[in-house]
């Protein structure tokens, strides 16, 4: 029987080894030293040390760990939407002591720009493209910054919390047809402004859903009203105009 | 004729005049392993400059990830790289069994050991498989396809399903070894020495396949890692660089891994990295499988997992390089962030740097060394 094949008692200690700090976190003093800052770590699970690095010391600081700490592999860059503001993550790597270590850039919500890494390392070239093109975020240098793997006419950036997967149409039950002039645009998905706190109404309700005739992101308004509706029951509230039919 | 053409040249003081021409390669085309669309610039048989156009087989699987619970969206992994879901299942579950502290049973990790090598092995007979069918060679792939047949007849004894096998679960594996599969995986490893060597003397040392990969598409070192190369590429370069001996992982703390490392750099490096990293991969599988302890194979989780408030980033050794998922909690069922980074879409950017001073004939030979997953490079 295979399940009972080799049955050895179960070791004491688990498999991985005993949890020490990072011994990167000894060559900080320099690393502040040579930006000239303070810089706050913490470490985050799995015993990575993350560092949150200004904006404007990125690249600086990029230098030194590429030049004087042997960070020469760029793991991966994500963006996130942390709710009030964005941020890029940087993971790199130091291939001789197998050193990981994790960079926390929060960006500037007036500008919705970071400092583009690539002269420091190339392979950040699709990797910040792709974080444009999911985020928005606008990084400052990239010789080549447009979508990756969206469609250039894409409107929206879907991985912010705000995006809208379809757009709000009111569906006319009478007639089962939607106008153009009824769907709701991706206009309002494009910046970062006030828009960004839109509440999710989109699965409620009968009388909004997507016409499959419906251009997805089309340019028209939301039903002239403005936007973001402060709930969703004003959908049925404010009284029609004249020549339009009251959905039921 | 022949006097025409000579005397409309002899006019022109530059000699005859050509003209950069713009060639689409794909998005369908058999040689691109899916749907790669590549805008070749040629300046007659040269290549001079090569745009890679992605994005064809986007399904916004991070977006997903985000509006599934933890659990459900260890399904959705094995859609990134659908040629290795045992391994993308791996990455998720590590992921979030880092996030929430928790350790698998160690049953537990030795049967991922043995399914991830599995895995690997399937991948690379495709990769294998498939770059020679690009160069014109038909007999390897029907071998390759043989031996990885046996793999997933396996893989649906064990997880109920050849491809999208939804396996692994966070905390262990869903399904214990069912009774006679080591047997039956026993005689395969035992086949597959015999099929190796089929492989191995069937394609190296031919001489038409020497001429077409050695010394083409070279990547020294430092340009390998400065554009992010992991797996197979990066150590046919010369890069000691393999998570699973760098950053060991679950029983790869257990059991050693040799690295297979080579210095070619070329296409032929990388095709014999994959084809020793099978050999490597079958020890390993017998060396877990003879110490396959017992036990459970999940820890108790709850249902709803809810991890705690923080971020973490796990890579594992995929079949086609670094595998990482950076994992954002807000403490609810829901991952507030989950980014997949494909070793697939890293490798890609250093195509246009390989194709470029190439000639068109060998376009084919290095977009098929480089062993692309285009469902993990859209993602």
């Amino acid at each position: 029987m295979d399940l009972t094949r080799n049955l050895s008692p179960l070791p004491p200690a688990p498999i991985a080894p005993a949890v020490t700090p990072p011994a990167v976190l000894s060559n900080m003093p320099a690393l502040e030293a040579a930006i000239g800052q303070s810089i706050p770590v913490r470490l985050v699970a799995g015993n990575v040390p993350s560092l949150d690095i200004a904006p404007a010391h990125l690249v600086a600081a990029s230098m030194f760990l590429r030049d004087q700490l042997g960070f020469s592999l760029l793991s991966c860059v994500s963006g996130a939407d942390m709710g009030d503001h964005l941020q890029v993550v940087y993971h790199v790597r130091n291939l001789e002591t197998n050193w990981l270590l994790q960079l926390s850039v929060a960006v500037p919500t007036a500008t919705n720009e970071v400092e583009s890494v690539m002269g420091v390392w190339p392979t950040a070239n699709w990797l910040e493209r792709e974080t444009y093109d999911m985020y928005g975020i606008i990084f400052t240098g990239h010789p080549d910054l447009r979508r990756i793997l969206l469609d250039d006419e894409f409107e929206g950036f879907p991985l912010l919390k705000s995006f809208r997967p379809t757009p709000l149409t009111r569906h006319d039950p009478a007639t089962t047809q939607v106008s153009p002039q009824q769907a709701v645009a991706g206009a309002q998905q494009r910046g970062l402004g006030p828009q960004r706190a839109i509440p999710n109404i989109l699965s409620q309700g009968e009388s909004e859903r997507l016409h499959p005739g419906t251009p997805t992101f089309g340019s028209t308004q939301f039903h002239g009203r403005e936007f973001p509706p402060q709930t969703w029951k004003h959908l049925q509230g404010p009284p029609p105009a004249e020549n339009e039919q009251k959905p039921r | 004729m022949a006097t025409q053409f000579q005397n409309s040249t002899s006019e022109n003081p530059e000699g005859l005049k050509t003209e950069e021409m713009i060639l689409n390669m794909g998005p369908q085309h058999p040689s691109t392993h899916g749907v790669l669309r590549l805008v070749l610039s040629l300046d007659g048989e040269t290549v001079t400059h090569c745009t890679p156009v992605i994005g064809y087989l986007h399904r916004g699987i991070e977006k997903i990830l985000e509006n599934r619970p933890y659990m459900g969206g260890i399904r959705y992994m094995d859609n990134a790289d659908y040629l290795s879901p045992m391994l993308n299942e791996t990455a998720y579950a590590g992921a979030v069994e880092q996030l929430m502290g928790i350790e698998p049973p160690r049953r537990a990790q030795y049967i991922r050991l043995i399914t991830n090598e599995m895995q690997r092995i399937a991948s690379h007979l495709v990769a294998v498989g498939t770059y020679m069918l690009d160069l014109g060679a038909f007999t390897p792939i029907l071998y390759a396809f043989r031996d990885r047949e046996g793999l997933l007849e396996m893989f649906e004894e064990i997880g109920g399903s050849r491809f999208n096998v939804n396996y692994m679960r966070v905390g262990g594996v869903l399904h214990d070894i069912p009774v006679g599969w080591l047997q039956r995986l026993e005689t395969w490893l035992d086949n597959f020495d015999k099929s190796w060597q089929e492989l191995n003397t069937l394609i190296t040392g031919n001489e038409i396949f020497m001429k077409r990969t050695q010394g083409v598409g070279y990547i020294d070192p430092e340009q390998a890692i400065a554009y992010g190369m992991t797996g197979p590429i990066a150590r046919a370069s010369g890069v000691r660089y393999d998570l699973r001996v760098n950053k060991p992982y679950g029983a790869y703390h257990d059991i050693k891994t040799e690295m297979v490392v080579r210095e070619d750099g070329d296409a032929f490096g990388r095709y014999m990295v994959r084809l020793y990293e099978m050999r490597e991969s079958v020890r390993l599988i017998r060396t877990a499988m003879a110490q396959l302890p017992g036990g459970p194979i999940c820890t108790r989780t709850p249902i709803a997992l809810r991890p705690p408030r923080g971020e973490t980033y796990f890579a594992v050794e995929s079949s086609k390089g670094e595998l990482g998922i950076y994992l954002i909690s807000d403490g609810s069922e829901y991952p507030w962030r989950a980014k997949i980074r494909g070793p697939s879409f890293v490798n890609l950017q250093i195509v246009p740097e390989l194709m470029r001073g190439h000639k068109m004939g060998d376009v084919v030979a290095i977009l098929g060394s480089i062993d692309l997953v285009l469902g993990e490079v859209d993602r």
